[in-house]
């Protein structure tokens, strides 16, 4: 292992090893952080750059307010003079200083290129001498011999980041207060396809600490609650509208130890009770339960970084992950209409029809003596020509069910 | 097969952690926590074109999140002040001279805040305005998200777990014990224990009982300390002189086992150093060789090489093979063969015994690494 390491490592191995003056600092400080930690809830780390331990957000909240000062998190934005007045005065320096202080440091001294004459920002320079150029020019020069240049993914990865740049609502009352609490949320498609172990597609909302579950539970959009159950090989046009989000609107959330379950309508029941029953007759600690709808966020004792768990429909389970919480930025959208906000989402191709392969598929047969396998996919002109004649009536044996795409709200 | 993350979605990024670390190193080198030198620097290595190159807007965001996060963590402990003033530096460069747009701001996360602060309080105390004002710049520019943690979590276990390396030059070096060593508390300590002696000496019931205290307490402790120091001097020394590629050659070594590594590094790099200069030299006389020779000595080479031995071929630029299965078992078998030696010997041989055929007095395995 030695052999392995640059001159510097073996240095502070042994530093560690003889006489260990750093270390048992570093350590002794760690130690009192952990057991502050206990009572102030400030996060720190459970495992290093994986997740952190639980706090809860509202006293994190009042945390961080205690140390600012109001200026330091309000929207209005500073003017540089007035602001440099305030440094000067705060420091007692005198204005001769203060101006040589301002030319020092201002952004002209991070120049490297003539005012005149700007890089191009989107070529490396030709003799990179930064170890980050040197590797960029090398996949740069790499992609220019590939044909495909562009990520998908990547162009649209920050589109709707960019639509509500800095939005300012119409009125004042729809502004976010000073203050709030955002929390990044990621929410992780079932893994139903082995090919999502390892993408880990996922949709990312924004939202505010004064929501409830209930609203991060309306702005999560998955197919399984689109679905529309029943054949429908016969009367094509009776397919109802109402969708299985209409039918079973039973829902749950999970984390830390308990099942934040949605009664906000009288036919929810409440689906939780099975594995806590299941839980409790083997053992396992206890978990307890609370409404959704009367959960916020800033309420909630979490993990950030930590896998918790959002059910519907019965069995589509999706991991739910709280990759961020901060204080508002001025630059963030500050419309409360618009939240929660969509920040990111995984565009899945579409499957087409089997006929005309353009349009996106609508039903899908099965034991249907018309098409060249079982089940097929058509769209929904396709499958009327095909299966129907011109009064409507059906032709054949087969069963149709609606089919909804995953691919279709990109 | 997992998928390839995108590019810079890591927390650091290694090529610029390098070039960040080259950047405070020569920040460290001017001796000052002013920014005009910081500045300099930074116009001399042309370190905003860091951000040049990318056409992407996501990937352009996801390098200045990296950009950033790299700033801070030299701004944050355990590196000494003066490299914590660069990371604050840099913060401004790269916070001002980022190409995303949205800017992606700087984290600071809730459990660093009142070290930035402590940070910061010392910066005023000692007068360092400079330092205090680029802070007050970001402030007012709104450039930072106070959040929970210094970076996004996903619940994702880094690919290959780095040792999270600290660049050993920029830590403060641990001052305690110099001072110790340098105040009266020693003396001060013998007295007390002489002092306690006497007393001892003179009560009999209890000169025989209590043997609490050992006598030779004040040395032995000094030992401990030189001992420290010592050490201290030589590592850190070591460390630059090795980092400067040159000079401190002299080996005076009294601490046996511990140093057995250090020497052999040592040696080891005074070898390669020793075989650069042989290289120059000869490099340097080939340059100065006329025309003429210069192109008929290639191929003189390759006709001794072909009566020789296969191994001088690959010095002439031919496709690489696999290594064969004899080199393989050699490689596996760990046996070392004193190359630089022979490396030596073959470097010098064509500059002064031009004509004599050449013979290799030691027979490598025909392959080379």
């Amino acid at each position: 292992m030695r052999s392995l390491m640059g001159p510097f490592g073996t240095i502070i191995e042994k530093n560690y090893i003889t006489h260990d003056p750093q270390r048992s600092d570093v350590v002794i400080q760690e130690n009192m952080a952990a057991s502050k930690n206990a009572i102030t809830n400030i996060p720190d780390y459970e495992y290093t750059d994986v997740n952190t331990n639980i706090f809860h957000i509202d006293s994190f909240r009042t945390e961080w307010l205690n140390r600012l000062q109001p200026g330091d998190f309000s929207f209005q934005s500073e003017d540089q003079d007035s602001s440099d007045a305030l440094f000067a005065e705060e420091m007692g320096i005198s204005a001769d200083t203060m101006a040589e202080l301002k030319t020092v440091c201002s952004l002209d001294s991070l120049r490297c290129h003539p005012e005149d004459q700007p890089p191009d920002p989107d070529v490396v320079p030709p003799d990179p001498t930064l170890n980050t150029l040197i590797q960029r020019k090398k996949k740069q020069d790499y992609r220019a011999t590939l044909k495909i240049s562009k990520n998908r993914h990547d162009l649209y990865a920050d589109e709707l980041e960019r639509l509500t740049f800095g939005k300012k609502p119409e009125t004042l009352d729809d502004m976010v207060a000073e203050g709030e609490i955002i929390l990044n949320i990621n929410v992780y498609y079932p893994a139903i396809f082995e090919k999502f172990c390892y993408v880990r597609p996922h949709i990312t909302v924004l939202m505010m600490g004064s929501h409830t579950l209930a609203e991060l539970r309306d702005a999560i959009c998955c197919v399984s609650d689109l679905q529309v159950c029943g054949e429908f090989s016969n009367m094509p046009d009776m397919a109802p509208d109402f969708i299985s989000k209409d039918h079973f609107k039973s829902a749950f959330f999970y984390f830390e130890g308990v099942f934040y379950n949605d009664m906000r309508y009288p036919e929810c029941q409440d689906t939780s009770i099975t594995t806590i029953e299941w839980a409790k007759d083997r053992n396992f600690p206890t978990y307890t339960q609370a409404k959704m709808e009367d959960t916020r966020f800033v309420d909630l004792k979490i993990k950030v970084g930590f896998p918790y768990l959002y059910c519907h429909q019965g069995d589509c389970e999706h991991l739910v992950i709280i990759t961020d919480v901060r204080l508002t930025h001025k630059d963030d959208c500050l419309d409360k209409k618009l939240y929660p906000l969509l920040a990111h989402k995984h565009r899945v191709s579409t499957q087409k029809c089997a006929v005309c392969h353009v349009y996106i598929v609508r039903w899908v047969t099965t034991n249907d003596q018309f098409a060249p396998s079982n089940p097929c996919l058509f769209c929904d002109k396709c499958f009327r020509m095909l299966h129907f004649d011109t009064e409507g009536n059906k032709l054949g044996e087969f069963q149709a069910f609606p089919y909804v795409d995953r691919g279709a709200f990109n | 097969m997992p998928r390839e993350r995108p590019i810079y979605s890591d927390f650091f990024y290694d090529p610029l952690t390098e070039d960040v670390e080259e950047l405070l190193a020569r920040f460290q080198q001017s001796d000052s926590i002013r920014y005009e030198y910081f500045s300099a620097a930074w116009r001399q290595m042309g370190f905003s074109d860091v951000f040049i190159g990318i056409v992407s807007m996501a990937e352009q965001k996801r390098f200045s999140r990296v950009t950033l996060a790299t700033a801070v963590k030299y701004f944050l402990p355990p590196y000494s002040y003066q490299i914590r003033a660069g990371g604050l530096y840099l913060m401004f460069g790269l916070y001002n001279t980022q190409l995303a747009i949205p800017r992606v701001p700087i984290r600071l996360a809730l459990g660093d805040w009142d070290i930035i602060q402590k940070f910061l309080k010392d910066s005023v105390n000692s007068g360092h305005q400079d330092v205090v004002y680029i802070y007050h710049k970001l402030v007012a520019a709104k450039a930072i998200h106070f959040t929970a943690m210094p970076h996004f979590l996903s619940f994702l276990k880094l690919r290959k777990r780095k040792q999270n390396n600290v660049c050993a030059e920029f830590i403060g070096r641990s001052m305690a014990v110099q001072e110790l060593f340098s105040a009266d508390i020693l003396d001060e300590v013998s007295n007390i224990e002489s002092q306690y002696e006497k007393l001892k000496e003179n009560t009999v019931a209890v000169r025989c009982e209590a043997s609490m205290t050992q006598r030779d307490f004040t040395a032995r402790l000094k030992d401990c300390m030189a001992e420290f120091l010592t050490w201290q001097q030589k590592t850190f020394s070591q460390a630059e002189a090795d980092n400067k590629g040159g000079g401190g050659d002299d080996e005076d070594d009294d601490e046996e086992e511990e140093d057995e590594e250090e020497r052999d590094y040592k040696a080891s790099s005074s070898r390669a150093r020793l075989i650069s200069s042989i290289k120059q030299k000869s490099y340097s006389n080939f340059q100065e060789a006329p025309k003429a020779r210069r192109h008929r000595q290639p191929e003189k080479l390759k006709v001794e090489s072909s009566s020789s031995g296969s191994e001088q071929h690959y010095g002439s630029g031919r496709k690489r093979r696999p290594p064969s299965l004899r080199a393989r078992t050699w490689k596996s078998l760990g046996v070392t063969k004193d190359e630089s030696r022979v490396q030596v010997w073959l470097l010098s041989a064509p500059e002064q015994k031009e004509r004599v055929p050449v013979k290799r007095t030691n027979q490598t395995p025909p392959y080379k690494d």
